[in-house]
């Protein structure tokens, strides 16, 4: 079983080392549909090689060093072997392609664009101006949302609040997973999501930020309730203290100031993601540079350009500065 | 009738550890009981599981002849309520005022809201303030308590459990991250509690002379047994080497 694990493994890596080795000599092979071919002829050869050479990178994984040290030779590169053939498939998955980036062609479109970002449309900056509002106040109205949602959770999710027995360890492992499953689900995607479920626009966007901000801020808050110093809380429970009053008296003082130190850097990334929903119809800024973008009117995306930056720019100054004075 | 009885207490650690084994005594009121022994004998452990921060393991505790090791939430709380309790590091909240951390020894008996919503009686606040001058700090009530020393960190945690109306006052270690100077007085002012108030008190300590200054009963745990029971007198040189090991000597704090 070991075996033909190491033999498939053998089989991926090789042929992709194999396949690029080829791709290099015969750069022109890229362009064609029989590329893919030329993995059947690696593939046998990187079989052989495994079954009877005994040159085995899949060996490196499946055998631990104390059962068999590697010996010299080539064995002893599988590692190094294994690492470039990792490079050479991802050069080959990405169309990774100097020719194009340096082209003729590619270079004046490259001059193309640059040029029209850098003369940039000032026309449209009063629109951009109402875009980028509605952007910043979609920021902030889902961190406003989320706060004190995340607030209520975070306790839920912290290890050292759910002490109550075998039901609340339950609730807590289920709340965990639910909470990463949100959070591993990009804000694009939830974008996606609100805009069929409330239609296009802001609404949508704010949604989208409020499902993610609550995930992520939950857990920032939770392992900062997990980081308290557990004396205040065996104080407060000695004076007969209810447990939401242990809770607040001796946990939310801890924790204050981390919170609304996270909270603020979680307006000012929600600044920024919301721009990127508005591409897929989250409203904002990010849904009027798709428009001119499609319109192919680069001196006006220009002028988006430049205001996104200073806007982003700003509030992350502003942002570093408050949780600075915070801390 | 004895104000505490512990009888065949056990505590054992989830990890297997076996913290206390089978200890049983009784305080009477008005004592000053002094609990002795190394560090890691079980000390912190027992004064926790009197008013159940730690669940006892095997045995009973009965207070005022109530046994409270079976006990619902509610009358699990009324028995810390009335039991004071301060620490070695002295668990004050150190964002707010001195006097809302001595308005804090009356949240057994505040409903939630109110304490939620910070509104405590003008009763509570002036015995907040009677407590603070019985620990003769008064003119600190409102000082951030992080702002304090050590020592006045102490009398303020005293003065939270005054807010209790104690019967008992538990002392972990009052003094051990204090210099010998303020462990006194932070001791004196345990010692007129204890005499002025009547309140009974159990203290974890390490220094014998500050057991032989204060206490009138010691109780020495050694390995999570009771090795020893009695006055402070009787705490011969042969009964040191026992209960701290025959390597030990005895440093002492003046």
């Amino acid at each position: 079983m070991k075996r033909l694990f190491a033999i498939i493994l053998d089989a991926i890596l090789g042929s992709a080392v194999t396949s690029m080795i080829l791709l290099i000599i015969v750069p022109e092979l890229t362009g064609l549909s029989v590329a893919p071919l030329l993995v059947i002829p690696a593939t046998i050869a990187w079989i052989a090689a495994a079954t009877f050479g005994g040159a085995s990178i899949g060996q490196l994984f499946v055998s631990s060093k104390t059962e068999r040290p590697l010996p010299n030779g080539l064995r002893s590169h599988m590692g190094w072997i294994a690492f470039c053939s990792s490079i050479v498939a991802g050069w080959i998955v990405t169309d990774i392609s100097p020719i194009e980036f340096f082209s003729g062609e590619g270079l004046k479109g490259a001059g193309r664009i640059f040029g029209a970002l850098f003369t940039p449309e000032f026309d449209v900056l009063g629109a951009a101006l109402d875009a980028m509002v509605v952007t910043v106040f979609t920021a902030l109205m889902a961190t406003i949302v989320a706060v004190p949602m995340s607030f209520v959770l975070s306790f839920a999710a912290a290890r050292n609040v759910m002490t109550g027995g075998t039901h609340e360890r339950v609730f807590y492992v289920l709340l965990r997973a639910l909470l990463n499953i949100m959070r591993s689900m990009e804000p694009i995607i939830w974008a996606i999501i609100f805009s069929v479920w409330v239609g296009i626009g802001p609404f949508a966007g704010m949604l989208a930020l409020v499902v993610h901000t609550i995930a992520s801020l939950t857990k920032q808050y939770s392992e900062q309730i997990e980081d308290v110093n557990h004396g205040p809380l065996e104080a407060v429970s000695a004076t007969g203290a209810k447990r939401l009053q242990v809770l607040w008296f001796a946990i939310v003082p801890q924790c204050v100031i981390p919170f609304l130190s996270f909270t603020i850097y979680r307006w000012d990334i929600n600044v920024r993601m919301a721009t990127i929903i508005g591409f897929v119809g989250g409203g904002g800024i990010g849904t009027l540079l798709t428009q001119y973008q499609g319109l192919a009117k680069y001196n006006e995306v220009g002028t988006l350009v430049i205001l996104i930056t200073l806007v982003v720019w700003m509030l992350d100054v502003i942002s570093a500065r408050v949780r600075e004075a915070l801390r | 009738m004895s104000l505490l009885s512990v009888r065949n207490l056990s505590h054992t650690y989830p990890n297997g550890y076996k913290a206390l084994d089978d200890i049983s005594f009784s305080v009477e009121p008005g004592e000053f009981l002094v609990i002795i022994g190394l560090s890691g004998s079980g000390k912190s452990t027992l004064l926790r599981c009197l008013n159940r921060l730690i669940e006892p393991t095997h045995g009973t505790i009965t207070m005022n002849g109530q046994d409270v090791t079976h006990v619902s939430d509610a009358a699990l709380r009324s028995h810390r309520a009335g039991i004071g309790m301060i620490f070695q590091h002295f668990n004050l909240i150190p964002r707010h005022s001195v006097v809302k951390n001595v308005l804090y020894g009356t949240l057994g008996s505040t409903p939630t809201l109110a304490s939620i919503l910070g509104r405590f009686s003008s009763e509570q606040h002036q015995r907040a303030m009677e407590a603070l001058d019985v620990v003769g700090i008064a003119e600190k009530a409102d000082v951030r308590a992080d702002a304090l020393s050590g020592g006045q960190q102490q009398r303020v945690a005293i003065a939270r459990a005054l807010m209790q109306n104690p019967n008992l006052l538990l002392a972990d270690e009052p003094v051990a991250s204090l210099d010998p100077a303020t462990s006194h007085s932070v001791m004196d002012y345990l010692e007129r509690i204890n005499k002025d108030l009547g309140t009974t008190v159990i203290c974890n300590l390490h220094f014998l002379s500050l057991v032989r200054r204060y206490a009138t009963r010691v109780i020495a745990l050694k390995g999570g047994r009771m090795v020893f029971d009695g006055q402070p007198i009787e705490i011969t040189d042969a009964w040191f080497r026992t209960i701290y090991g025959e390597e030990a000597m005895e440093v002492e704090i003046r």
